[in-house]
């Protein structure tokens, strides 16, 4: 397994992830770019808009036929939040050209279909077609209204939102509903045309072979753009530490309560500096080996999911549990009680080493899974040096006792959210 | 040890063998991966609620499959979680309605880890006290999944759906069934459904198929196979009532629509279910006229699925998702499905759809977890690993059409989560 890098224009790259095990090649195109609340909306909406419908494919139905004739290649679109920036993702997959009943050529087609989506938008005076917008934006404003039924995603959201007030990260990653329901074709257009110009842009190939011409045409059709004001998406904020911790109750129409705790690092940023906190959260908060699983779920029988984790760009740990609401302060002082534990270095090296080992272990099956790995160099794009898998896997395995304790020294309560019963019972 | 080798012509191929003492081995190996994924799994779920083994009847409380299933995670010499977390490798279990699997992934200490799962399995190690402690968590459990709209959307499906058979019940059990569960019952379900001829083992990835199943010879304990008889349930052809709904904090209705299907034989065949799945890709796929209206008419989203969803003594065909109308969605559902009736199969979509689950099948082959995952099916339901894509090569559509006579509108039943008044302002 190795990566490759290809510079395709300004600020723009194509990244070959050589790995012969699989039978499928998948290409995918990132766009980072600054996370905004004037842009958020809009820039989340571009992947499924561009992903739907182009001026080859201009009906959503059509294209949906051409993939399953492409023996179901996957079209797949998203829109994630990576430290203070949006990363777009449009990305293809299809089976290898061997496997097809008569040998026919899938992968040049499918990276040409995904080009022509990118680059070629169904698009006439500088805006989207109403009917394909109003379609997007109806399945955007349901998608966000639809985070409610999810209690636990829910509730994190709004710990995030509570947490980063007025700042980036705060921002929801795919907008507000108002923000969507303002979106016109022209302003869809424009915010496709910043893509263009001022995301950080990765191509990124995994298979046995980079796809015919992928880098060489990509690279072709950035030449016709101008780019300029490049987003940077290894610049984060780091989390300041709240002089007294934050409460917020909320009450739902729900059984259960969720308690989700947010927590300030001093130790923050990318690979080079931040992964002891990795350790330090899986130590506290991850396997059933963790301090949160062995105690506020095994010993005392409080919930049945008790887990931390963490965002290193940006200097944040969360702990998220579902408790009844009798139980949430008992919750809640075991889990500070259990981050002390880590921060005086009470932990034992059996938890210490199964933690290294359960990480460890878990960073070498990436190569075994596709996805996994374009997701991984996809997100690595924060970082100012782009590690495998099992280079981190070597830097986690050098980590010490020591390193954990001093992580977990910088790590502060910011804000409890708690979602509860409407009725106290 | 009798040991067969089964080929296909995508370049895999997979041993299958029987103990002595009936239990089932599949194993394929995939040696240029890093990782691989084991199952150790019992033909026994949460519909296993009446039973006789030598004569003797017995039933046993809801939830009960479940229950065993956590507690068996415990074992005298300490829990397996702890001596996995020794080796790093990643372990879990699941039950659904008729299987019970414990399972591990790892990259490392394979053979150490497998030993670890033919112990722990076979090792139960109940008392009253362990039994307490996890009435609290699987408590929270319960009452996480009430809060699921998801979930609580398809029980009441199926709650009207079945008079009596014991899918209509979830599969967790209730608060009030769970406190009938104590350690005498858990032994008796324990000697009755984990004796070695009702199970499988069921492994993919990087490992020695011969090294696999000598240290299996020697790690499975001596037992008389048992000869279980479970009782049919008493379930007639209609449905209970067509319509069902509840009100839960969601931001618009979602649905669950179903045809409930008769089983004159428990078991359907892969060629029922391989020609259901194309029928339901034809009815409402991505690439289907239905779908586009769907979309185009602002009835459903991302979130629109179907299944064919099937085990011992149940089958039906369940479409389900979001809508502003979910009567209206279940209306033009049966509408298409009456014109598939009366104007037949169109051929170019069929071929389409064949093309893509082909695919589907081929793409499933390349991930451990995947393949592992059918390799349980295939010990579930009697049939080949490689089946499937030998079928899907010479079905035709009028093979397809045939399965379109078991969706009958007058055992459909439609139900529906509405939002909660407060949250539908």
């Amino acid at each position: 397994m190795s990566a490759k890098i290809y510079r395709l224009t300004d600020g723009a790259e194509g990244l070959f992830i050589k790995n012969e095990r699989f039978n499928t090649t998948s290409v995918s195109f990132n766009f980072y770019l600054p996370l905004s609340e004037k842009t958020a909306a809009a820039y989340a909406l571009l992947p499924f808009m561009l992903t739907t419908c182009g001026e080859k494919y201009p009906d959503f139905s059509a294209l949906n036929y051409k993939l399953a004739r492409l023996y179901g290649a996957q079209l797949d679109a998203s829109a994630e939040k990576l430290g203070d920036y949006q990363l777009l993702r449009m990305r293809i997959s299809v089976i290898n050209d061997r496997y097809t009943f008569e040998s026919e050529s899938l992968i040049k087609q499918a990276a040409d279909m995904l080009l022509s989506l990118i680059f070629e938008p169904k698009a006439s005076d500088g805006a989207f077609c109403e009917e394909d917008l109003s379609r997007e934006k109806r399945k955007a404003v349901e998608h966000i209204k639809g985070e409610i039924s999810e209690k636990r995603i829910y509730a994190k959201n709004r710990l995030i939102e509570e947490m980063y007030k007025g700042s980036a990260y705060g921002v929801p990653k795919c907008g507000t509903v108002k923000d969507v329901e303002a979106i016109t074709g022209k302003s869809l257009y424009c915010a496709w045309e910043d893509m263009l110009k001022k995301a950080y842009i990765r191509v990124q190939a995994v298979g046995a072979a980079i796809p015919s011409r992928l880098f060489e045409d990509a690279a072709l059709r950035l030449e016709n753009t101008e780019r300029r004001d490049i987003t940077d998406c290894r610049l984060n904020e780091p989390t300041a530490p709240a002089q007294t911790p934050f409460e917020i109750t909320e009450r739902m129409a729900v059984q259960q309560g969720k308690l989700c705790l947010g927590f300030s690092s001093e130790m923050y940023g990318d690979d080079d500096v931040s992964l002891p906190l990795m350790v330090m959260t899986d130590v506290f908060g991850g396997g059933p080996y963790s301090r949160l699983f062995t105690n506020v779920r095994e010993k005392m029988s409080l919930c049945y999911y008790c887990s931390a984790s963490s965002v290193r760009q940006k200097g944040l740990i969360t702990v998220e549990s579902g408790v009844e609401e009798q139980n949430a302060e008992k919750a809640q002082r075991e889990i500070l009680s259990q981050l002390e534990t880590v921060r005086q270095g009470g932990f034992t090296d059996f938890e210490f080493e199964s933690s290294v080992k359960s990480i460890c272990d878990s960073l070498s099956t990436y190569n075994d899974s596709q996805a996994a790995l374009d997701t991984w160099y996809a997100l690595k794009a924060s970082n100012h040096t782009l590690y495998s898998p099992e280079e981190t896997a070597r830097k986690i395995s050098e980590i010490t006792r020591a390193d954990v304790v001093k992580a977990a020294g910088g790590v502060r309560l910011h804000t409890v959210y708690r979602l509860l019963p409407k009725e106290a019972k | 040890m009798h040991k067969q080798v089964f080929e296909s012509d995508i370049g895999e191929s997979y041993v299958m063998a029987e103990h002595p003492s009936g239990l089932k081995i599949y194993i394929l190996e995939k040696p240029q991966y890093n990782s691989a994924y084991a199952v150790f799994g019992t033909k026994y779920g949460s519909i296993d609620t009446h039973f006789a083994v030598n004569g003797e009847e017995t039933r046993v409380p809801e939830g009960i499959a479940h229950f065993l299933e956590h507690k068996l995670f415990e074992s005298e010499d300490g829990d397996a979680f702890t001596k996995y977390a020794r080796t790093g490798a990643y372990a879990n279990a699941f039950t659904s309605f008729d299987r019970t699997c414990y399972l591990f992934s790892c990259s490392d200490r394979f053979y150490e880890n497998l030993g670890i799962l033919l112990d722990f399995v076979q090792s139960p190690y109940f008392t009253a006290q362990t039994v307490a402690k996890e009435q609290g968590i699987i408590g929270q459990e319960i009452r996480m999944y009430d809060d699921s709209p998801e979930w609580r959307v398809m029980f009441n499906m199926l709650t009207a759906m079945y008079h009596s058979h014991p899918v209509r019940i979830d599969i967790a059990g209730t608060v009030e069934s769970i406190a009938q569960i104590d350690d005498k019952l858990l032994y008796k379900c324990y000697n009755t459904f984990y004796n070695p001829s009702n199970m499988f083992i069921c492994i993919a990835g990087n490992v020695d198929a011969d090294k696999v199943l000598t240290q299996i010879n020697g790690g499975i304990k001596t037992v008389s196979p048992l000869e279980i008889t479970r009782f049919p349930a008493d379930e007639p052809d209609g449905i209970v009532k067509p319509y069902t709904e509840q009100s839960l904090a969601v931001a618009q209705p979602l649905f669950c629509f179903g045809f409930k299907e008769n089983a004159p034989n428990p078991e359907r065949t892969l060629k029922e279910k391989v020609c259901t799945s194309l029928l339901l890709e034809i009815i409402a796929g991505d690439a289907s006229p239905l779908y586009k209206r769907l979309v185009s008419e602002g009835l459903v989203n991302d979130e629109f699925s179907f299944e064919y969803f099937t085990g011992h003594g149940y089958a039906a065909v369940i479409f389900e998702g979001e809508s502003r109308d979910p009567r209206r969605v279940a209306e033009k559902l049966k509408t298409e499905i009456d014109r598939l009736k009366a104007d037949g199969i169109e051929k170019r979509l069929f071929s389409a759809v064949r093309c893509g689950l082909y695919g589907e099948a081929v793409r499933a082959m390349g991930s451990v977890e995947s393949v592992a995952m059918q390799l349980v099916n295939c010990a579930m339901g009697g049939h080949g690993l490689f089946d499937e894509l030998k079928y899907l090569k010479t079905v035709t559509p009028e093979d397809v059409y045939k399965r379109l006579s078991l969706l009958d509108g007058e055992k459909a039943v439609l139900s529906v989560i509405n939002p909660a008044e407060e949250e539908t302002a």
